[in-house]
């Protein structure tokens, strides 16, 4: 019989952790913990991985405008309440993780700074699961709004972004001084990713707080090129490359209600089945397949496609 | 067609122009030459001209300021005549040609700049002394007159008695010579200099001189660049050097590279104008050389030239745009030697002229020209030689076998697309210190004259010392803020190298983000087309025992800051050899020995070229270079804790 083939890795991710509870300086019931894989995904025979991926739940500012019916309908009784949002998600549909998106501060919305600080302040009196803040993209309003909710969460250890190697300085400063951890955008490009790493390190923020979204692509856009990238970037980690051994953040709601098979609706395309179906369908698959290139923490949107991709894991981690 | 007189000061000279033909190509015809690094496409800002009289049509352009436009500056590529003109040209926008002094020529011809004299010149210790057989020979000879006895022809006489000095089997004669023979024989009591040319496997009699001539042999090596061709006269007889020049390359007006100079042969005259340009340059030194060494033209008999493809295409006038075209193909690399008339060369009018053989369309003769000079091809040990230019080429190998590849890197070392960029001449800002806690300058120019613009060295200086001091971050981006010498600007952060006071053309010198990143650029197609080159053998930097800097520009540079950049490997010091210009020495070598050109013949042979455009890997490369020293520190653990 031949032997099993069992490679011994020289190094491993390095594990952040978001949320800080009353022990360690915040106001959060429990802690994260991502990363610190020594082998690839789910070879538990090889080496060991520690922590469980995590979903977080999408909840944004303002209502979404591209958001299909088949998502709008489990959210519509708080689409204009991002607190009873991030409340609903979590209490009715068990998030640990919240992701609070800032789209409503871009500047053609242009929502201020004091209604941003208000949200955080209430979403912090209310809840007690960890925290990632996404600012809206527009890099100078990010670096307007996003140093103000990276101390008003002080000492919190959120999860915050993003960077990109364009602008990464200013945030970068804000989330080293409140003992936050960032997130690290790159452009589907190893080189990036590791060259946006030694910057953010350069500045002092230690590798340990850094979690990368290597930007992702949607089944049938992009998932296999993806998975390519994400690939080699956590064989890099464990053959010992130190700066790029982050853990992989995924945002996978987005992408995938982006594809045209996970919006339409039944009238568009009658023979592609059920959009209630086929959308979470869509969203679960390419979660799946992320799982299976190494993502750390996904970010999703429909609690069904949520709910299967939880159990998925809880299957694969009970072996 | 309307025409109008146009009048350039301060050379007070007039020229005839047609209504819409623009200032550049009208100062180009009253002999002018003005910066135009982008070859007249708008992009550069180079051609700043002052309008004093009479109306022009432009366009926009973002490259005037709109208190240059008050004060009537156009840029003269975009600018047409519209009426009769006057127009002054300001100093910085002129390409300051022939004025090299004496100390930049033999800089450029050798050694190294400051404190680099212990370095050795390419042609004392390098290479391989070659047996003396020039590409002209001359010999005297005392034939014996025919008789009744002896009545074989004249030419066969003449052969008979070369044969007895040589063992020539086959040997050619031009009708025009035949044609003369006789009566130089009688008229010469049958004393007569031959001159043997040896023209692609056989001796040709080039020249037939009554009495003896023979002590009086001078050959011309040239190397004709991109941006500059340098020459030696040399003595044939003693293989003395009795003279070098340099001068810059006329073509430059055309634009600043290979491929602008390529697109601008396909336009009308074009090719013609280019052929003309670098012609004339090198009459222009022949002349020179004439009359400063008091020796006659008609003794100067062979002329040998290595080049980067292209130039040697356009030196012959030869179709060049298949150069650019996929798959790369140059109408010829081996170009047999020709009579140096028939291009355009003056020297005497049966000289002869050859060129380095080339290796493919952007490995050419001149690199050719640089493996024989500094010996790579005898190396026991893996060498590496590196040609920084525009076009940078790259050879590894030894005795055993030679691999090339050309990298695209662009002009910015050479001062060219980036904003204060300067080529290494008098006024060029080419050392330069920060200090890192009070980011003061302190920088020397060449010439020690007040600053002008910034050379290739200078801008490898400043990347070091601004990554060093903290002004910068790894990917180029100006990080400190608040500082005198920080400017916010349309174009991104800028750093002050030079405040007004301190130049002499009544602007601050500065250095950009969009020049870090063209900087960046260059630096990364070297780079990684070296470890390209290393990868398909399959060994590593630290395989490589020596590595030969070559190029002009690679007579400034400091070791060390290069490495900083990651513009060179983080080797030993001592691994890095300068061989200046050893295409130039190359060229001598092969203009005094037969079997120097008989080697370089092999070797053009025998360089296997690698065309990185098409290989998958080289992107990825490129991508991972692109970073200061570079994505994959461990390629440089000696520089990691200098930043």
């Amino acid at each position: 019989m031949i032997k099993e083939y069992i490679e011994n890795w020289s190094g491993e991710i390095n594990t952040v952790t978001i949320g800080a509870t009353l022990n360690e300086g915040g106001t959060r019931r429990f802690s994260i913990k991502v990363g610190g894989e020594k082998t690839l995904p789910f070879l538990f025979k090889e080496n060991k991985l520690p922590f469980k991926p995590v979903i977080a739940y999408e909840v944004w500012d303002i209502p979404p405008s591209d958001w299909p019916e088949e998502l709008i309908r489990f959210y519509k009784d708080v689409l204009n309440d991002p607190l009873a949002w991030a409340e609903k998600v979590v209490k009715e549909y068990n998030a640990e993780l919240i992701c609070l998106k800032l789209a409503g501060a871009h500047p053609e919305i242009g929502k201020s700074p004091d209604e941003i600080v208000k949200l955080l302040e209430n979403i912090l009196k209310s809840l007690d699961v960890p925290l990632i803040i996404i600012g809206c993209g527009d890099d100078q309003k990010d670096n307007l709004i996003l140093p103000v909710c990276s101390q008003i969460t002080k000492n919190q250890r959120c999860l915050i972004g993003e960077v990109t190697q364009d602008n990464y300085r200013t945030l970068t400063a804000s989330v080293l001084a409140d003992g936050h951890n960032i997130i690290a955008q790159s452009p589907i490009d190893i080189n990036i990713a590791k060259q946006l790493n030694i910057l953010i390190s350069d500045m002092g923020l230690p590798l340990e707080r850094i979690v990368i979204n290597p930007t992702v692509g949607a089944l049938g856009y992009g998932l296999e090129y993806t998975y390519s990238i994400m690939e080699r970037l956590r064989l890099a980690g464990l053959n010992g490359d130190k700066v790029i051994a982050s853990p992989f953040i995924c945002f996978v709601g987005q992408e995938a209600w982006r594809a045209k098979e996970a919006k339409a609706e039944d009238s568009e395309f009658p023979q592609w089945g059920k959009a209630s179906r086929r959308g979470p369908l869509w969203e679960m698959i390419t979660a799946t397949v992320l799982l299976q290139a190494g993502a750390d923490i996904l970010v999703m949107r429909h609690p069904e496609a949520i709910r299967k991709v939880k159990e998925y894991i809880e299957l694969a981690y009970s072996v | 067609m309307e025409k109008f007189k146009v009048t350039f000061y301060p050379d007070n000279k007039t020229v005839e122009a047609n209504r819409g033909q623009t200032l550049l190509s009208v100062a180009i015809s009253a002999g002018i030459y003005i910066n135009s690094s982008c070859g007249g496409e708008g992009v550069c800002g180079r051609c700043k001209v002052i309008l004093k009289k009479g109306d022009v049509l432009t366009q926009p352009t973002g490259r005037l300021t709109i208190e240059e436009r008050k004060k009537g500056i156009y840029l003269a590529c975009l600018t047409t005549v519209q009426s009769d003109l006057e127009i002054e040209i300001p100093e910085e926008s002129r390409l300051s040609f022939d004025k090299l002094t004496p100390q930049e020529i033999e800089l450029r011809l050798r050694g190294l700049y400051g404190e680099s004299e212990d370095i050795p010149s390419s042609d004392s210790l390098l290479g391989e002394v070659f047996v003396h057989s020039p590409l002209a020979t001359k010999l005297y000879l005392e034939l014996p007159k025919p008789d009744l006895n002896d009545r074989i022809s004249d030419l066969e006489r003449l052969y008979r008695e070369i044969r007895k000095n040589y063992d020539i089997p086959i040997m050619q004669t031009g009708l025009a010579n035949i044609r003369r023979l006789g009566e130089i024989l009688r008229s010469s009591d049958w004393k007569v200099t031959v001159t043997l040319g040896k023209r692609n496997g056989t001796v040709e009699v080039v020249l037939i001189e009554p009495y003896d001539t023979s002590k009086r042999n001078y050959g011309l090596a040239f190397d004709i660049g991109t941006t500059t061709i340098c020459a030696e006269l040399i003595d044939l007889n003693t293989k003395k050097i009795l003279g070098t020049k340099a001068i810059y390359n006329k073509q430059a007006v055309f634009g600043p590279d290979v491929i602008t100079r390529i697109i601008y042969a396909q336009e009308q005259d074009g090719l013609e104008k280019l052929h003309h340009a670098v012609v004339d340059g090198m009459n222009q030194m022949i002349q020179e050389f004439v009359q400063e060494q008091k020796i006659d033209l008609n003794d100067v008999t062979c002329v040998l030239c290595a080049g980067n493809t292209t130039m040697i295409h356009l030196l012959l006038k030869i179709e060049p745009s298949y150069i650019r075209k996929e798959p790369y193909v140059p109408t010829a690399n081996f170009v047999p030697t020709i009579r140096a008339a028939e291009a355009g060369i003056k020297i005497n009018p049966r000289g002869l002229l050859s060129c380095v053989p080339g290796v493919s369309s952007y490995v050419g003769g001149d690199t050719v020209a640089g493996v024989l000079s500094c010996g790579l091809y005898k190396e026991k040990n893996l060498c590496l030689l590196i040609d920084i230019g525009t076009n940078g080429e790259i050879v590894l190998g030894n005795k055993d076998f030679l691999v090339s590849c050309a990298a695209s890197a662009g002009p910015a070392f050479e001062g060219s697309g980036v904003s204060c960029g300067m080529r290494a001449s008098s006024g060029a800002i080419q050392k330069v210190k920060i200090n890192p806690q009070t980011y003061e300058v302190e920088f020397s120019t060449i010439g020690s004259s007040l600053a002008r613009g910034i050379c290739g060295s200078g801008y490898i200086d400043i990347l070091a010392e601004m990554l060093r001091a903290g002004i910068i971050d790894k990917s180029g981006k100006i990080k400190l803020k608040v500082h005198p010498r920080i400017r916010e600007t349309e174009y991104g952060r800028e750093f002050v190298v030079a405040f007004k006071e301190q130049t002499s053309i009544d602007s601050d010198i500065i250095i950009n983000e969009a020049d870090i990143e063209n900087l960046k650029r260059a630096k990364a197609a070297i780079f990684s087309a070296s470890s390209i080159l290393l990868k398909h053998m399959g060994v590593d930097f630290k395989d490589v025992k020596k590595i030969f800097i070559a190029g002009g520009f690679g007579n400034y540079l400091d070791i060390k800051n290069a490495k900083i950049i990651g513009l060179l490997p983080d080797l030993e010091d001592d691994k890095f050899i300068f061989v200046g210009n050893s295409s130039l020495a190359g060229a001598r070598q092969i203009l005094l020995s037969y079997p120097a050109m008989q080697k370089a013949n092999e070797l053009a042979r025998k360089i296997t070229y690698f065309e990185l455009s098409v290989d998958p890997n080289y992107m990825e490369e490129y991508m991972a270079a692109l970073f200061f020293p570079h994505t994959d520190i461990l390629r440089f653990p000696n520089i990691k804790n200098l930043i």
